[in-house]
């Protein structure tokens, strides 16, 4: 077993990577003081994986919806669900799917070996009958329709849809209705079998842990798993957006809109770039920014504005949006802004803010042992590690931001989505 | 472990200093409580909204932002709460803790000063606010009202109480009304902000590292030469539910919405709010509750169904998100669930898992920033202040006659239907 020591200089803080003999990556993250541990057990297994092949094998194509249904039927074991065990330990549970990663966690502050060693074991005992995988379609089909009436939801998916030809990014994590009815107990083993690999996973612990606790669970519990190569296909996608308009009437009394630019997604972003870009972008739309005040003393938006780097394997795109009275114009202004940037350059005093600003908000994070646990699964599963996404913040130049700017934010492929009240019911 | 201190730096302003060297930020939060009155709910706001946009020594929301990045992206931000019939006012700056800043920066007495500036030493002319500035935090204010209704969980939870309550001051909401809003001006925000420095109760809550003294003492001096009276503090509990009613609207939705509002007799300061607590959260706080178990997992009603105290009024609201004809059936298996407590049914295991689940949502407060910060306001109307430790003791205590007669007080005041088109 290979255990290594991860040190910030800079923040003060280690944590350790461990390579377990069973195939899983196993990270933990001490917090000296803390009364609580948080630990996340994940895998690289999310909405958009539904269509594969494993050692080279045929490619299988499965149900959308299938990896957030696996999250849910999970918890249920032969003997009982895991919430039920958790509620011996006091621990704090829950489970989330996202579009590439599924993840489940607890937080406690008592029995926290206890606890772990339930979530090893139920995560690694599946448990589907055609009795239990039916019983849940009610249960998720109340979730995809709390999801239909958020309006920030389906602003964002409007936006995804004009903005992806083929990637499945641009289909509801959770599926429909129509989509999960095809969902059986076989297909859940057969996706279960090929992601829920421990060499496809990861264990983060942060907190009131140390290494001896969590290795000597993890021998206890994790079965020994082969490695596999597991291929993910996604159909070509072209750079073009699809449609730059998307509008929908919903019962809202704000309107709301999201604005997107679409980016090369060749391959993942690695620390420095990310470290660019969060600069890049708290520059141009923070609260501090130009922008945000024009967009401001013209009404255009609210407090709720908000920037958003979204990126995963095979999609990236940044992201503006927030409610506002007018959303054509405020895009408009976004645009004509971005353009004028790229014509005329950036500020060195607005840099020199930003990167403070970049910087403050990423040690920060590093208070919350949640924050910390879901940060090193994400860099884990992208390649990228923790720490030196601090220090290339602190090492970014005004002219690698400069660079970044030339290579992103193209005003001839962003698509604009809005959600807004229908005209007849206008108050 | 964190030690704490409270001092009293002004006729009704406390200064409270939690000193925890574990985080790597500090937070400093002025608590700004005033009585809960439909003619001044949204003009006090719009004052607090008005405060944080700048100050005298950065008269600008630009000017101001910057001067915050510049502090390492420190944040100041203004929020408005309920608390029974109190509206307070929340004013925080939180920050890098000093010892992460890279050029050896303070932080921390930089915010605090200025979190006393905007308070304080508004940006005024004469006597009036800037105009543009408060037509601005008007419009935001406005905004938030109508984006309430955006978010239909919020909105029929916001819809129940205005129901439920609306004889009663808790029915005022926090923001006021839109109507109330629009009539505010520079002028009237001035009186609004001389009568909260007069006759508002202030809680002044620091939590970080550094040494607070000197900000205490900023605070302290800030209060000097103000005639205060500060407000009283007092919620009405209504104890019983006299008959249950029933309000519906119907909207273009996937999903039906169903809240179902109860008193519950026991309010803070009584000393059964523990074992009212604790019954809620066996009926439907974890994902182990009664509500969990039997009405989304065993009937696959929903996907969530949960149960909510208000110890400072005394009412628990239960709701959930439907398929629209399965709302009946819904509402059956709530008070099923109910009638199943009343009677005694809950078992040992139920008891001490709730207890434990309960306990640990403490402890885990207490490793964030914002769960110290909460776990004191959360007291404020209590009487005087428990540790998570005595929290913890006194939970642990209660007996399962004492959450039966919690349950058995419970009495149905209105059920608030929003249903699917």
């Amino acid at each position: 077993m290979n255990i290594t020591e991860v040190k910030s200089q800079r923040v003060g803080d280690s944590y350790y990577k461990i390579n377990h003999p069973s195939g899983l990556t196993i990270y933990v993250y001490p917090k000296e003081g803390y009364k609580s541990t948080y630990a996340i057990f994940g895998t690289k297994y999310g909405s958009i994986n539904t269509c594969f092949s494993v050692d080279d094998g045929e490619k299988i194509t499965v149900p959308d919806g299938i990896a957030h249904y696996l999250e849910h039927k999970l918890f249920e074991s032969e003997d009982g669900d895991a919430f039920a065990k958790y509620a011996k330990t006091g621990a704090n549970a829950n489970a989330y799917t996202s579009f590439e990663k599924t993840c489940y966690l607890f937080s406690c502050t008592e029995k926290f070996e206890e606890s772990l060693e339930i979530l090893l074991g139920f995560v690694q005992d599946p448990y589907f009958t055609a009795q239990t995988v039916a019983k849940e379609q009610g249960i998720i089909g109340q979730e995809i329709k709390m999801y239909d009436d958020s309006p920030d939801w389906r602003v964002m998916f409007n936006m995804l849809e004009c903005m992806y030809r083929n990637h499945p990014v641009k289909i509801d994590i959770a599926g429909t209705v129509e989509s999960i009815s095809h969902i059986t107990a076989e297909k859940l083993y057969e996706v279960y079998n090929v992601f829920y690999n421990l060499n496809n996973m990861v264990l983060c612990v942060a907190g009131n842990a140390t290494v001896e606790q969590v290795v000597k669970i993890a021998d206890k519990m994790l079965k020994k798993a082969d490695k596999h190569k597991i291929t993910n296909y996604f159909e070509d996608e072209p750079y073009e957006i699809v449609k730059d308009y998307v509008e929908q009437s919903f019962p809202v009394s704000m309107p709301l809109f999201n604005l997107g630019y679409k980016e090369r997604a060749d391959k993942m972003l690695n620390e420095k770039e990310l470290a660019q870009t969060e600069i890049l972008l708290s520059m141009l739309a923070s609260d501090t920014s130009v922008l945000y005040r024009n967009l401001m003393d013209a009404q255009l938006i609210n407090s709720s504005f908000s920037y958003e780097l979204f990126e995963g394997p095979g999609y990236c795109s940044v992201i503006f949006g927030g409610e506002s009275r007018y959303p054509q114009k405020a895009a408009e202004m976004i645009k004509a802004y971005i353009s004028e940037v790229k014509k005329n350059g950036l500020s060195r005093e607005e840099f020199e803010i930003a990167q403070k600003a970049v910087y403050g908000d990423a040690v920060s994070s590093l208070n919350s042992v949640s924050s910390i646990s879901n940060m090193i699964a994400d860099y884990h599963f992208n390649g990228n590690e923790l720490f030196s996404y601090i220090d290339a913040i602190a090492n970014v130049t005004f002219d690698d931001v400069t660079t970044r700017l030339s290579q992103m934010l193209d005003n001839n492929n962003c698509t604009l989505s809005v959600v807004k009240q229908a005209a007849d019911e206008v108050k | 472990m964190a030690s704490i201190k409270r001092n009293q730096i002004a006729n009704g302003a406390t200064f409270t200093s939690v000193k925890d060297d574990r985080f790597k930020t500090m937070k400093i939060s002025a608590n700004i409580i005033l009585p809960l009155n439909e003619k001044t709910a949204s003009s006090n706001a719009v004052l607090c909204g008005t405060l944080v946009r700048s100050c005298r020594e950065y008269p600008d929301f630009t000017v101001l932002s910057r001067k915050l990045s510049a502090l390492y992206g420190a944040e100041l931000t203004s929020s408005v709460r309920k608390c029974g019939d109190m509206q307070m006012l929340s004013i925080s700056a939180s920050g890098l803790d000093d010892r992460y800043t890279l050029n050896n920066d303070s932080v921390s007495q930089e915010l605090s000063k200025l979190l006393c500036s905007v308070i304080f030493e508004p940006n005024l002319e004469g006597e009036k606010f800037v105009k543009s500035e408060v037509e601005q935090e008007k419009r935001q204010m406005l905004d938030l009202i109508d984006s309430e209704f955006n978010d239909k969980r919020i909105y029929a939870n916001s819809q129940l109480v205005s129901n439920m309550c609306a004889d009663e001051v808790y029915g005022i909401k926090r923001y006021g009304t839109s109507d109330n809003i629009r009539a505010i001006d520079e002028n009237s925000l001035y009186a609004t902000w001389k009568n909260m420095l007069e006759n508002a109760v202030f809680e002044i809550l620091y939590i970080g590292d550094s040494p607070s003294d000197g900000v205490s003492e900023i605070f302290q001096s800030a209060f000097n030469g103000l005639k205060r009276t500060p407000c009283s503090i007092s919620t009405q509990v209504v104890k019983n539910a006299k008959e249950v009613k029933r309000v519906s609207e119907e909207m273009e939705l996937s999903q039906s919405k169903l809240v179902m509002g109860f008193r519950t007799e026991y309010a803070v300061p009584d000393k059964q709010v523990k074992a009212a607590q604790l019954m809620c959260a066996i009926l439907g706080g974890t994902a182990n509750s009664k509500l969990f178990c039997n009405v989304r997992e065993k009937q696959s009603l929903c996907y969530y169904c949960a149960a909510r105290y208000n110890k400072t009024k005394g009412i628990m609201t239960v709701d959930s998100g439907v398929e629209g004809n399965n709302i009946e059936k819904a509402e059956q298996g709530i008070l099923k669930e109910i009638e199943d407590m009343k009677n005694g049914n809950i078992t040992d295991f139920e008891i001490s898992a709730t207890k434990m689940a309960v306990i640990n949502s403490f402890y885990t407060s207490n490793d964030s920033v914002s769960g110290i910060e909460s776990w004191y306001l959360n007291q404020l109307f209590d009487n005087g202040f428990e540790t998570i430790e005595e929290a913890s003791e006194k939970i642990n205590a209660v007996t399962k006659e004492e959450i039966v007669d919690a349950a058995q007080k419970l009495t149905l005041d209105t059920i608030y239907v929003l249903k699917n088109k």
